[in-house]
């Protein structure tokens, strides 16, 4: 039986020739103005009545401030609204920074989540060859970037040292040529660690990142041995080894020889990620402890990507995004908690959106970014010479879909492989400004959606946005960092997070981790 | 002071004790913000839309999951509620588009006095010249003869 029913609507009034362009959500009963700019304004609901019916003027106690952001028509200093948003995608203007060298597939650990598609360590043909590691060199110094990022993975990176080095030195080589700001990143598991590797690494420059994802029983849940009979280079055997054990046995070597050999140890030390399964989401206050206790003062957490082995496993280690978020929110709170009493540490997903909110500039994380970082911010080298997107691109590639690639070192130039139909492709899906949801969403100048995700996750590009996972994930942060903002009435919370924004290039998101992957 | 009077107005839903639909006036509510308000809601409802009439939208949702009656009302609530804000939103966007379209293109293109269109419109006139199919950038005179 069909049922007729009316509803009674309160149609706000509006004077939208009195108004500057503005997205709007409902944020712990308060209302939140956004626009292009990435201005943010709360106000209550009844002023935000008064705003929209063009009431709210000179005098309001709100008014010099939405004045000031651009959100009401009278006042609007446009060639300032156009510097804010020039500054804040200031790297559309730029080729890509971060270079991936996959180096080897070869890795000793069989994680349960790994995205990487890794190798026995017996299969020396998946090693990166020198003539392609100084091809992916010459590659990456076409970028019209002034700065360039090599970030080495893998398998495991270092079981290829001698990529590793070449790579450094080739660089260093050509870039008295170029004269470009680079840097190096090795994202290691530590595990084929040697004092001689360390040492180079340490006098090279390089920047270490390594996973850690909790305390010893959980790290060495998600990250167990694959068997072999070959021993680690330092003779530890490894049926013996914890892998925890490992991890920390290198940070603290690392951070060590950093103070002994002259480094600032406040710029320079080991920087750790971890991968969330399902075991995590009850242990945050036991991972973010163990973080404090070793000097660590970034911790981000990241959830499963869907890609590699993940996909398999997931029936065991997988959570909904739901149960993803809430642990996050503890996290976040648990953080801000030990900062209240003087601990120094900060969540490095919260950093990276409050940049975006608190700063006029953009942190410029491929992942996160209007649009992706995709093949426009981020490129991968391949062992064997083939050029993809991103890491995830190469992922993807290992699961026998070449969807991703957009070249191959030798035989695609620099403009080629930065115009491939599947970059643009990747830009037209990214781009905010034109999709469904995100185009009047209040998140939208913080947010960065990935088509890479919806393309395994949905099978195509775009994806609906209310129904991909990273949707939820983004918006979920942004909300529970407006929501902890709003509640500040002290001021408290905004001198943290305000602190969390400050430009420390070695303590912040490390460069290792510009995008999500797990190794 | 200034009057917020706000429009109290009435919107007519009908259910089948499985779905809600709305017939909805373009006049009043815009598509865009008729499929806008849809869109958002395509995690928790399949949407079907159809044209019953000129100028008139029927939205209808269907609950993903197992939906009683309460369920059912607060789900056309929500919808409504969606419903009001996304006509607030195309009209703000109809109201500043020339605003946004200037200062995007300050703020992207190094010619201040151009817009976005005025420059993809000057491209696209570019590439016709390059095509030249009158050969009349060829000159008339052929080099080897002179």
């Amino acid at each position: 039986m069909i049922e007729t029913r009316t509803l009674q609507l309160t149609t706000p009034k509006l004077a939208a020739e009195k108004l500057g362009f503005f997205r709007y959500g409902f944020i712990a009963d308060k209302v939140l103005l956004t626009n292009d700019a990435a201005e943010w304004h709360l106000l209550t609901p009844a002023d935000f009545e008064l705003f929209l019916s063009g009431g709210l003027e000179a005098g309001h106690p709100e008014f010099d401030a939405l004045n000031a952001k651009g959100f009401v028509r009278s006042g609007m200093n446009l060639m300032d609204l156009a510097q804010k948003v020039r500054r804040k995608r200031y790297y559309v203007d730029y080729g890509p920074h971060l270079h991936v060298m996959i180096t080897t597939l070869r890795c000793n650990q069989g994680c349960k989540y790994c995205h990487a598609s890794r190798t026995d360590m017996d299969s020396v043909g998946t090693d990166m060859s020198p003539e392609i590691v100084k091809k992916g060199v010459e590659q990456a110094f076409q970028s019209t970037s002034p700065y360039i990022c090599f970030e080495y993975t893998g398998g495991e990176p270092t079981v290829n040292m001698d990529a590793i080095k070449l790579s450094v030195e080739y660089s260093r080589e050509l870039n008295k040529k170029y004269g470009k700001v680079v840097d190096h990143s090795v994202v290691t598991n530590m595990s084929w660690m040697t004092v001689e590797n360390a040492e180079w690494l340490i006098a090279n420059g390089v920047l270490v990142c390594t996973s850690l994802d909790g305390p010893e029983e959980l790290h060495n849940w998600n990250r167990t041995w694959v068997k072999s009979e070959q021993n680690f280079p330092s003779g530890v055997n490894v049926q013996e080894a914890s892998a925890y054990q490992q991890v920390l046995h290198w940070i603290s070597y690392f951070n060590r020889r950093y103070i002994e050999t002259g480094k600032d140890g406040g710029l320079w030390h080991v920087d750790a990620l971890m991968t969330t399964t399902r075991k995590t989401l009850s242990q945050y206050k036991e991972l973010v402890d163990l973080y404090v206790s070793l000097g660590i003062r970034n911790i981000k957490i990241r959830p499963l990507n869907p890609y590699g082995f993940a996909t398999k496993t997931w029936r065991v280690i997988g959570y909904s995004m739901e149960e993803y978020l809430d642990f996050y929110g503890k996290v976040l709170d648990y953080v801000l908690e030990l900062n209240a009493k003087g601990v120094q540490i900060q969540e490095g997903t919260a950093a990276i959106f409050l940049k975006k909110m608190l700063t006029p500039d953009d942190p410029n994380y491929v992942d996160i970014r209007n649009p992706l970082g995709a093949g426009t911010g981020q490129v991968a080298y391949n062992f064997d010479g083939r050029i993809f997107t991103s890491d995830e691109g190469r992922m993807l590639a290992g699961m026998g879909n070449d969807f991703l690639q957009i070249g191959e070192l030798g035989k695609t130039s620099y403009r080629d492989m930065i115009g491939h139909p599947t970059v643009k492709a990747l830009v037209m899906s990214s781009l905010l400004d034109g999709l469904p949801a995100c185009h009047t969403c209040w998140n939208m100048p913080y947010c960065g959606v990935r088509p890479d995700n919806n393309y395994m996750e949905c099978g195509d590009l775009f994806g609906q946005r209310p129904n991909t996972p990273k949707c939820k994930e983004h918006m979920g942060i942004s909300r529970m960092l407006f929501e902890r903002i709003a509640a500040d009435t002290d001021g408290k919370i905004m001198a943290v997070f305000r602190r969390w924004t400050i430009n420390r290039p070695r303590d912040e998101e490390p460069v290792a981790s510009s995008h999500a992957d797990a190794k | 002071m200034t009057d917020i009077t706000q429009e109290l107005d009435e919107l007519i839903y009908s259910t089948d004790g499985r779905r809600v639909s709305f017939t909805l006036d373009e006049a009043i509510y815009p598509r865009d913000a008729v499929y806008g308000a849809a869109y958002l809601f395509v995690d928790r409802a399949y949407v079907f839309l159809t044209r019953p009439a000129d100028d008139r939208i029927e939205v209808r949702l269907k609950p993903k999951e197992e939906s009683d009656k309460a369920g059912l009302e607060k789900l056309a609530g929500e919808y409504a509620n969606e419903l009001l804000n996304q006509v607030v939103r195309v009209r703000v966007g109809e109201s500043t588009a020339q605003i946004r379209e200037y200062y995007m293109a300050k703020a992207f293109f190094a010619d201040s006095n151009q817009t976005s269109i005025d420059a993809l419109l000057a491209e696209l006139d570019a590439e016709e010249l390059e095509e030249d199919p009158l050969e009349i950038s060829v000159p008339w005179e052929d080099p080897s003869n002179g």
